[in-house]
């Protein structure tokens, strides 16, 4: 686990940190001479994070943080327990598949439970509100920041503003305003709204701790020639960056419906000194040619799809990775349409309130069969690449 | 989605809104809102009292500028320190949520 102090900045950094360092106080120069200057800026660096433009909105997120580990460690405890005892008293059977719509219907009105789901979700919409209020206030300087960094490398940005958007993509996961697609500001507001996010389920993440794990682990093919790599549904770029700096002789891609996600993706890269390419385009349509990347993978994506997108996504994955390539896409287990209750009150839970729109067609699949029934071998006993998620080590058949 | 007042290019498109400012959970909608009211409120005595530990801590070293406490970085033992308190805090004022009663208004003693 990171240390506080390093948390909030300790002047321990790196080489590479320091780099980093240089490069945003440099892009913020120009920012300053561009453009209006946010109060507080610039704050510094937190080795590979930029620290937030004020005290007060770095303190409300760190107040979101604390909030989701005892959310997450206490009272959520104390709703499952009122969960069990629910199922007792109504005489359910604790290893008995549910549907997700039995589970809902049976909690619905047990105050403990849904004093919990309530606090969490006034946490969470606390979490964006803040950041949003303030990346939209200072919006001129922000909007400055990534022009500065659009047409400058390292690595390069593409951009399509008349690319047909997806209904399904449109979404507000996550209950962020705008989503993904729909606030200029989708990048800043998803990277620093998410740190909290890992703390209660993985651990720290600020400086890109489990994206960076996660490359690591990203098996090589066969023949161990890695020259190119597809992140697919790239988010910010954590893990895009991670696997340029794994493999700094490659040529990486990070792709990702959004076009404010990209965007912020390709700033804080160059930031990094880190020359990854970004590109707004579609999973299920990259654009690259056939058999072009050793390696293809996405970090986290397939539970925002439909079921049909994810299809689509891997007929495209098969498309562009060579003979003896490898897909790995890392995302949770799926489990089907039923599972035991306290599986599924969680699971349904994430889906209405967290809005993860998609997720429960994403369970309804056996996404590693459908992996498998496109082209690809699976890999026995594969490691995982983010522990506790799903294993799928899938190598193009030739 | 509020978009900046300019006309520069901002990549975005429509979202489709979620639905969650709709959702009512404890029976009355207003106790829902009195519940966020209170995390709210709390988000924003938290940020008040991490200000209050920098503005000290910038003071006890001699530095007054307004600047000095935005870009003030703790000591390590310091920031041991405010993490426990964050969390000591959290308890004191979230906790009592994860009391387990469950006993209706009307119900008797299991023993006397």
């Amino acid at each position: 686990m990171i240390a506080r102090r390093q948390f909030l900045g300790a002047a321990t950094a790196s080489v590479v940190l320091a780099r980093a360092s240089a490069a945003h106080a440099a892009v913020t120069q120009t920012v300053a001479g561009a453009g209006g200057l946010a109060p507080g800026l610039p704050r510094g660096v937190d080795g590979r994070l930029a620290r937030l433009a004020t005290l007060d909105l770095e303190s409300l997120q760190d107040f979101t943080l604390g909030f989701r580990l005892l959310n997450g460690n206490v009272i959520r405890k104390a709703s499952m327990d009122a969960f069990d005892r629910l199922l007792e008293r109504e005489g359910i059977d604790p290893t008995t598949p549910m549907t997700a719509q039995a589970v809902a219907a049976l909690t619905d009105k047990d105050p403990a439970i849904t004093i919990t789901a309530r606090t969490w979700l006034a946490n969470q919409q606390i979490t964006w509100k803040t950041l949003r209020d303030h990346f939209h206030q200072y919006s001129d300087h922000y909007l400055t920041e990534m022009e500065s960094a659009d047409n400058t490398g390292p690595g390069t940005l593409e951009l399509a503003p008349t690319m047909k958007i997806p209904d399904y993509t449109r979404h507000e996961i996550h209950i962020q305003p705008g989503g993904y697609v729909g606030d200029p500001f989708a990048g800043y507001i998803y990277h620093y709204g998410t740190n909290s996010f890992y703390i209660a389920v993985i651990g720290h993440n600020e400086q890109d701790q489990v994206h960076k794990g996660s490359a690591q682990r990203l098996p090589l093919p066969a023949d161990g020639k890695v020259r190119r790599i597809l992140d697919m549904g790239c988010g910010v770029g954590q893990m895009t960056v991670a696997l340029k700096e794994r493999f700094p002789d490659a040529e990486v891609w990070g792709i990702d419906v959004g076009g404010p996600m990209v965007r912020y993706s390709h700033m804080r890269a160059r930031r990094l000194g880190v020359g990854a390419n970004f590109a707004q385009r579609l999973a299920e349509d990259t654009k690259f040619p056939d058999n072009y990347f050793d390696i293809v993978t996405s970090y986290i994506m397939h539970h925002e799809l439909t079921a049909d997108a994810t299809r689509n996504v891997i007929n495209e994955a098969r498309r562009v990775t060579r003979p003896g390539g490898v897909y790995y896409p890392i995302d949770f287990n799926t489990g089907g349409t039923a599972a035991p209750p306290r599986a599924m009150f969680g699971r349904w839970w994430d889906h209405r309130w967290n809005n993860e729109v998609w997720s429960l067609e994403y369970h309804g699949l056996n996404f590693t069969d459908e992996i498998a029934a496109r082209g690809f071998s699976m890999v026995k006993n594969a490691v995982a690449a983010l522990p506790g998620f799903g294993v799928r080590h899938a190598i193009k058949q030739a | 989605m509020a978009t900046p007042k300019s006309d520069r290019p901002t990549y975005t498109s429509e979202a489709i809104p979620s639905d969650v400012t709709a959702g009512a959970f404890l029976g009355n909608p207003v106790l829902d809102n009195v519940v966020s009211c209170m995390v709210a409120m709390n988000a924003e005595l938290w940020a008040t009292k991490r200000r209050m530990k920098v503005l000290e801590a910038v003071l006890a070293n001699a530095g007054i500028a307004d600047g000095k406490i935005e870009k003030y970085v703790p000591t390590a033992q310091q920031a041991a320190e405010w993490i426990a308190d964050r969390d000591r805090f959290i308890e004191l004022v979230i906790g009592p949520l994860a009391n387990q009663g469950y006993k209706p208004f009307s119900s008797d003693f299991d023993k006397r």
